[in-house]
């Protein structure tokens, strides 16, 4: 793909899709018992917009990743040889994903813009220097690695750190706290 | 014979293979490795579209004004600049680096941390979060925090401060330095509070109680009073809930909120008690209704906002 294209792709998943991924999820969590098979379905997910060439006829973006997202999870019960018998009948009533616009929903650019001032500003203090560096001042990762007196690969890794934690924090904010202890409480139990 | 890779694995490549990118640019040689990486497993070319967004999304972040409470960039480059050496010769090993979160006079700021506890952090404050293996650190260095720390029996969440340690597995509680020790206030469920090389045992403090831990002396009996604490927690929402504290106590609670000071200069009303709740970053607001309600003259200027003529 050309490198605008693929930047137009990126821009569009940004600000159409990604704000609607933690309602997908939860979704999702009512159907699938494991995290990680949640974590699977929505990377398989992303991948099917990556292979998209045009988007732009997409009225409704939120609504479009759903379906892939349905369709992935169709495949993979069908795939499995057991299947529950209320995640198969649920599947065609996606009644909880309400598509009525919400006022978060309408709220739009103005809020999302602050939105990512916040997460930034929500970052480790060194990340959250490269990261202003880098994206407000408009330095080179090389002059960031040279004004912070740090080797590149150091800046290399608060970066990767940084969107890791973003992508994180995005996710989360849709998430009920009920579903995260148990998720923790799972994962504290496989340490023991 | 490959095993499957987590889909949190792919994830960290892909933030990786973003930084490359930004770094190099799309040259042949990184469309040729990137290539082969992508076609390793499926989900790989999701994960790097949902990176990419992430990243050029904080490009945004561009058109917002500088956040006014932050210390100016010259400063902390100053200080980065000075440890420059030192760190070029660490290098990775500073990745496994604490890190460390900082608020400056009057911001409260609220950080979820990796565990998927979070934390309030008060004004003028800083603190220092490493997650390790067995237990989760937070060096409280001055301030005060409230923490929501996320259950995990498996690692305890322990935060010091000085000597003065307070351990919780899955609970909400705030610190806050003091000279020579830490107050504790627990909003739910159970922590332990001990000092670091005392004899005395750990004790443990339950919602709803406040203790005082001091280095020497160790953790004071705590006062058990659920809805002071709540009141004494309103910062969380930058606000401040006097219920019958003196205008001297009170002035000075704005006070570690506000460059400009709030003075009381005629010392005749500094033991007045006062009721209501106020917005911290409003002290005029807040001198205004003292000013009313004990019949004492207000005179803000630049340098402070003085309650009350001086006598004489």
């Amino acid at each position: 793909m050309r490198e605008d294209a693929r930047q137009r792709l990126v821009t569009w998943v940004a600000t159409s899709v990604m704000p609607h991924e933690g309602r997908v999820r939860g979704w999702l969590r009512q159907r699938l018992q494991s995290p990680e098979d949640i974590d699977d379905l929505i990377q398989e997910a992303y991948a099917r917009l990556a292979a998209l060439d045009r988007f732009d006829h997409i009225a409704r973006p939120d609504t479009f990743f759903f379906q892939i997202v349905r369709n992935l999870l169709v495949d993979q019960i069908r795939r499995s040889r057991v299947v529950r018998i209320e995640a198969a009948t649920e599947l065609d009533v996606p009644s909880v994903y309400d598509e009525t616009p919400t006022p978060e929903r309408i709220a739009g650019a103005r809020r999302e813009l602050a939105r990512v001032g916040e997460l930034i500003e929500g970052l480790p203090e060194r990340c959250r220097k490269v990261f202003t560096l880098r994206k407000v001042e408009g330095l080179s990762q090389k002059e960031v690695a040279e004004r912070l007196g740090v080797s590149e690969s150091v800046v290399e890794n608060e970066g990767a750190k940084g969107i890791r934690l973003i992508l994180r924090a995005m996710r989360e904010e849709t998430v009920d706290p009920e579903y995260r202890s148990r998720v923790r409480d799972e994962r504290a139990t496989k340490r023991q | 014979m490959n095993v499957r890779q987590s889909a949190s694995e792919i994830e960290s490549d892909a933030a990786r293979w973003v930084m490359r990118i930004d770094r190099e640019g799309r040259s042949p040689d990184v469309e040729a490795d990137l290539k082969a990486w992508l076609a390793g497993d499926s989900r790989r070319a999701g994960a790097l579209l949902q990176a990419e967004a992430v990243w050029s999304m904080t490009d945004r972040a561009r058109l917002l004004e500088p956040a006014p409470r932050r210390a100016p960039f010259g400063r902390v480059l100053a200080a980065a600049a000075a440890t420059a050496a030192a760190v070029v010769l660490v290098g990775v090993l500073l990745l496994e680096r604490p890190d460390s979160y900082v608020t400056e006079v009057g911001e409260v700021r609220r950080v979820p941390l990796s565990d998927g506890s979070s934390a309030s952090i008060n004004t003028a404050s800083r603190l220092e979060v490493e997650m390790g293996e067995r237990v989760r650190r937070v060096r409280l260095d001055r301030g005060e925090a409230w923490f929501q720390v996320a259950k995990d029996a498996a690692r305890p969440f322990r935060v010091e401060i000085g000597r003065v340690r307070v351990e919780a597995v899955g609970t909400a509680f705030s610190v806050r330095r003091l000279e020579g020790g830490a107050e504790v206030r627990v909003t739910e469920g159970v922590v332990r509070t001990w000092v670091e090389g005392a004899a005395r045992a750990p004790v443990a403090l339950a919602a709803g109680a406040v203790s005082i831990v001091d280095e020497r002396a160790g953790p004071a009996t705590p006062r058990v009073e659920p809805a002071a604490i709540d009141r004494e927690l309103a910062w969380r929402a930058g606000r401040i809930d006097l219920a019958g504290e003196t205008l001297a106590e009170a002035a000075a609670e704005f006070n570690r909120y506000n460059a400009r000071p709030v003075v009381i200069a005629d010392p005749a009303l500094a033991d007045e008690r006062l009721y209501g709740v106020f917005r911290l970053d409003d002290p005029e607001s807040f001198a205004a209704s003292v000013g009313l309600s004990l019949s004492a003259p207000v005179a803000a200027d630049e340098a402070a906002i003085r309650i009350g003529d001086p006598p004489g």
